[in-house]
């Protein structure tokens, strides 16, 4: 059983080290019980019960074995707790110049506020390769938060805050993204019956973690905010303004036009909602909201006929994000 | 009239004298000689049944969670009541079954035979402690039936104070049945101490009392702190004291560091009598004392003793500090110690014996083999780094069925299997308990085994609905756990049988040295008609006569001892 058959991804820094020592407890179990068991069986076998064959009486016992195998394994458990606390120190003690997040467990969704006071629901963005504190506290009842993948876990608690700290190493894609469950038990709604449905009870009280470049995030927390200041006095509407600020800081303009003329390298925004268009493949679609939000989440998805050599990123937006993108979209055909 | 026929006179006055050849089952009979009896036999016997009952109450609620858990989302039932179902299994197993299993049930009936004394110290207060538990099972079977108590066996504040009020009687019922359990460790002390028959001092102790005595000192010291809790639990629910609940101003990391204080020693209650039985089983199928007699007693004593000092290893992550924690850990790792001890010397006791495979035997072989994979499983959850990642996962579930199910619940059915004959007067079918061994320890290993492997990859406990690549898994424990059932019924099947045709046993069907095995085939009222006096240990094979490993009915031994006299 090798590391991938037991343990699941290693996404974090710590996640090494912890799958290190849980191979070496691995192994030594399996010598430690072969060994037990096989000398057990041996025994079992060797001195079965046979006629004319009496026990040898035991005796005064041996007091020198009796003091060896009482003190030697004491070796190995001092070295287990050593190694195992020499990780959870780490784990501890967060260094100086982390990214904070704030988190709140509420029955049974994850909240988490941003240093821009951006918030996002059962779902966040992780620059990668940063230290990254979560700083947790509970509105309601005790949960816990537990990344499999990073190897952490930390009780959330109401009337007090509890932290963790991690380091992820490698980016998520928007199809796998890194999960978070609740680990501390958290009930259930009375007559529910959507127990299977995301952030319905304990065991679906999960959140995305998407790991994103260190320099997306830089300027996720630079920019995205509510709408910026020289919309709040727009004479149209503040959404659209929105949207179309998004527009120019996302940089979408190199590639998408909203003039209705030109065609590269990206489809025009200009006479393109609430029309079909055809697909590579074949299909065709409605521009829709749905269709829009999901070319802006995963932009390889769904390609318009013509672009399908072209390499889109996606963009991790917020939803009233899209949103005003979509608002912004619409007023260009009115 | 000569001093004998006085005497005789005497006895045949005395209302409360007992003819040598009763038996405790048959001496009395009605239902009302049940509910009045002070015989500790009769009580241990109530006891099983009260035990098993709920045995079968809570493996039917693990059948329904396994049946539940075959696919991801909706099987059989919703979140809310699939919620309650593994509340009950957890709460019925632990306070109804395991924790009075070994010492009020098989503890009761065999202990005093063991020290030859009549009874336990005090008679009545054991009857008591019945009543006592049978009033808590039931203020539990209220909170049932009143539904929906879905915290989990643990009771987690504020979860369980802002649940539904039934919690309130399900508590109440745990701590009811708290005071029967120290009822019974303070009559076990008190017995031990003063009821030894004549030549029974300390050294010479069966393995077993050992065990029980030091079982009885936790459930004597420990217990109340559950009464505690569970009263400041009740007065936080029903007046709104703030000693839990942060929006009354209390702590709800308080409640966890209670709840273990009494409930790691309580494993300690669950698990020590099952090793306690494990001794006698090697003893007597091995035809050999116990090595290292003394290393086994004491290492009794200290798990109870570091019992007491390692509560904090359920809360790494809870947000206690991490100095505790730090203590905490280190301290874990010296319970592997004695738990070492005991195999150790188990093995070394097989050592040149006269082994022989009974169902008892194989019980208690099993016990050893899964109580290692559960001990060394708690190395995982001692070592801090990768217990971060493993608490709260399926690998805890895992670990803790391998020592409460393979470890004293395999312990409890090697004592049943083992006792049967003395506390039935029958033998049941040795091939069907062979057959029921093997479906029950293949069914238990493929349950839990898998389940180490779900909490590894990072499959949290008590989830209703689960990621979809844990599902083939999840199927696996669920199969392992309809075997497991199957087992059980296999068993209870030749158990049955047993009761209704068994062969007669002897008064020592599988020829141990052990003192309890001396009285008829069902003991005397009185345990012994004659006070008997040691004169040797439990175990010492080579000073035992011939007839007191004479494994026959006593008529066959007379026809044996004839056929030699003829010759």
């Amino acid at each position: 059983m090798n590391q991938s058959a037991q343990l699941p991804p290693q996404l974090s820094t710590f996640a090494p080290d912890v799958d290190w020592m849980y191979l070496f407890l691995f192994w030594l179990s399996v010598a430690s019980f072969v060994a037990i068991v096989g000398v057990m069986v041996y025994f079992v076998f060797r001195y079965r019960r046979r006629p004319g064959v009496d026990a040898v009486p035991t005796g005064h016992g041996n007091t020198a074995l009796e003091i060896a195998w009482t003190f030697l394994p004491l070796i190995l458990l001092v070295f287990l707790f050593h190694e195992g606390f020499r990780v959870y120190v780490q784990e501890s003690v967060a260094p100086q110049n982390t990214v904070d997040i704030h988190v709140r467990g509420m029955q049974w969704n994850w909240e988490f506020t941003h240093s821009n006071g951006v918030q996002e629901f059962n779902q966040a963005k992780i620059p990668v390769h940063t230290p990254v504190r979560m700083i947790m506290s509970s509105s309601d009842v005790l949960h816990s938060f537990y990344v499999p993948d990073f190897r952490i876990k930390r009780d959330v608690v109401p009337g007090m805050y509890s932290t963790l700290w991690f380091e992820a190493t490698e980016l998520s894609t928007p199809e796998h993204p890194v999960h978070v469950f609740c680990a501390e038990y958290c009930g259930a709604a009375r007559g529910g019956t959507n127990g299977a449905e995301p952030n319905t009870n304990h065991s679906t009280m999960m959140a995305d973690l998407h790991i994103i470049p260190q320099a997306d995030y830089a300027s996720f927390l630079r920019e995205a905010g509510g709408p910026p200041a020289e919309c709040a006095g727009a004479a149209d509407d503040v959404s659209v303004c929105w949207g179309q600020h998004i527009y120019e800081q996302n940089g979408c303009r190199p590639c998408h036009g909203v003039d209705g003329a030109t065609q590269a390298p990206g489809p025009n925004w200009k006479g393109l909602f609430g029309h079909d268009v055809a697909l590579e493949g074949g299909a065709s679609v409605t521009a829709d909201e749905a269709y829009i939000r999901r070319s802006i989440l995963e932009p390889q998805a769904q390609i318009v006929r013509g672009f399908g050599n072209v390499n889109m990123p996606p963009y991790h937006l917020r939803d009233q994000e899209i949103d005003a993108v979509i608002a912004y979209m619409r007023s260009l055909d009115q | 009239m000569t001093v004998e026929a006085e005497a005789e006179a005497a006895m045949h006055a005395d209302p409360h004298h007992i003819p040598a050849d009763a038996d405790y089952l048959t001496y009395e009979r009605g239902w009302k000689s049940w509910l009045t009896t002070v015989d500790h036999k009769r009580i241990g016997v109530m006891y099983l049944i009260s035990i098993l009952l709920a045995f079968f109450a809570g493996g039917v609620f693990a059948l329904i969670l396994r049946t539940e858990l075959l696919t991801p989302g909706r099987t059989i039932m919703e979140a809310d009541t699939y919620n309650e179902m593994f509340t009950l299994h957890g709460a019925i197993m632990v306070f109804l079954f395991i924790i009075p299993s070994i010492p009020a049930a098989i503890g009761n009936f065999v202990l005093p035979i063991m020290l030859g004394a009549k009874d336990v110290a005090f008679p009545k207060l054991n009857l008591a402690s019945l009543y006592i538990y049978w009033v808590g099972a039931i203020f539990t079977l209220v909170a049932i039936t009143q539904g929906h108590i879905d915290t989990g066996w643990t009771f987690y504040t504020p979860y369980s104070t802002r649940a539904d009020a039934s919690a309130i009687w399900m508590t109440i019922g745990v701590f009811i049945l708290g005071f029967s359990s120290i009822l019974t460790g303070l009559n076990f002390i008190a017995t031990v101490h003063s009821m030894r028959g004549p030549g029974m001092h300390w050294r010479r102790l069966p393995l077993f009392i050992w065990g029980t005595y030091a079982t009885a000192v936790i459930q004597v010291i420990a217990t109340p702190v559950l009464a505690i809790t569970l009263a400041l639990l009740a007065m936080e629910k029903i007046v709104g004291v703030g000693v839990f609940d942060p929006a009354l101003g209390g702590d709800p990391v308080l409640f966890q560091h209670f709840f273990w204080f009494y409930s790691h020693p309580a494993v300690y209650i669950m698990i020590l009598p099952g090793m306690a039985i494990v001794n006698e089983v090697i003893a007597t199928f091995s035809r050999r004392k116990i090595f290292g007699y003394m290393f086994i007693a004491m290492s009794s004593v200290a798990l109870a003793l570091l019992g007491f000092l390692v509560w904090g290893h359920h809360m790494f992550v809870s947000g206690q500090s991490e100095y505790a924690t730090m203590v905490f850990s280190a301290l874990t790792f010296l319970v592997a110690i004695p738990s070492g001890v005991k195999i150790f010397n188990w093995l070394a006791t097989l050592y040149q014996g006269s082994i022989s495979l009974e169902s008892p035997m194989l019980y208690s072989l099993a016990f050893i083999a899964l109580f290692t994979i559960g001990g060394l499983t708690g190395l995982f959850l001692g070592t801090l780094s990768t217990d971060i990642h493993l608490h709260d996962t399926y690998f805890v579930v895992a670990h803790f069925h391998y020592v409460m199910v393979g470890g004293t619940v395999f312990g409890f059915l090697s004592g049943l299997h083992y006792w049967w004959p003395k506390i039935t007067g029958r033998l049941y079918d040795e091939r069907w308990a062979r057959v029921a061994f093997a479906l029950v320890f293949i069914g238990f290993n493929v349950t839990f085994l898998s389940q180490f492997v779900l909490g590894s990859r990072g499959m949290p406990r008590r989830y209703y609905s689960y990621l979809d690549q844990f599902q083939p898994l999840h199927m696996t424990s669920s199969g392992g756990a309809y075997i497991l059932g199957v087992g059980f019924l296999v068993m209870a099947v030749m158990f049955a049988k047993s009761l209704k045709s068994g062969e007669k046993a002897g008064r020592n069907p599988w020829g141990s040295a052990g003192y309890e095995w001396q009285t008829s085939p069902r003991p005397h009222p009185h345990n012994f008609a004659e006070q008997p006096v040691f004169t040797r240990g439990p175990y010492d094979y080579h000073l035992a006569s011939e007839r007191e490993l004479f494994t026959g009915t006593d008529a066959e031994w007379d026809t044996q001892v004839a056929k030699k006299a003829e010759a």
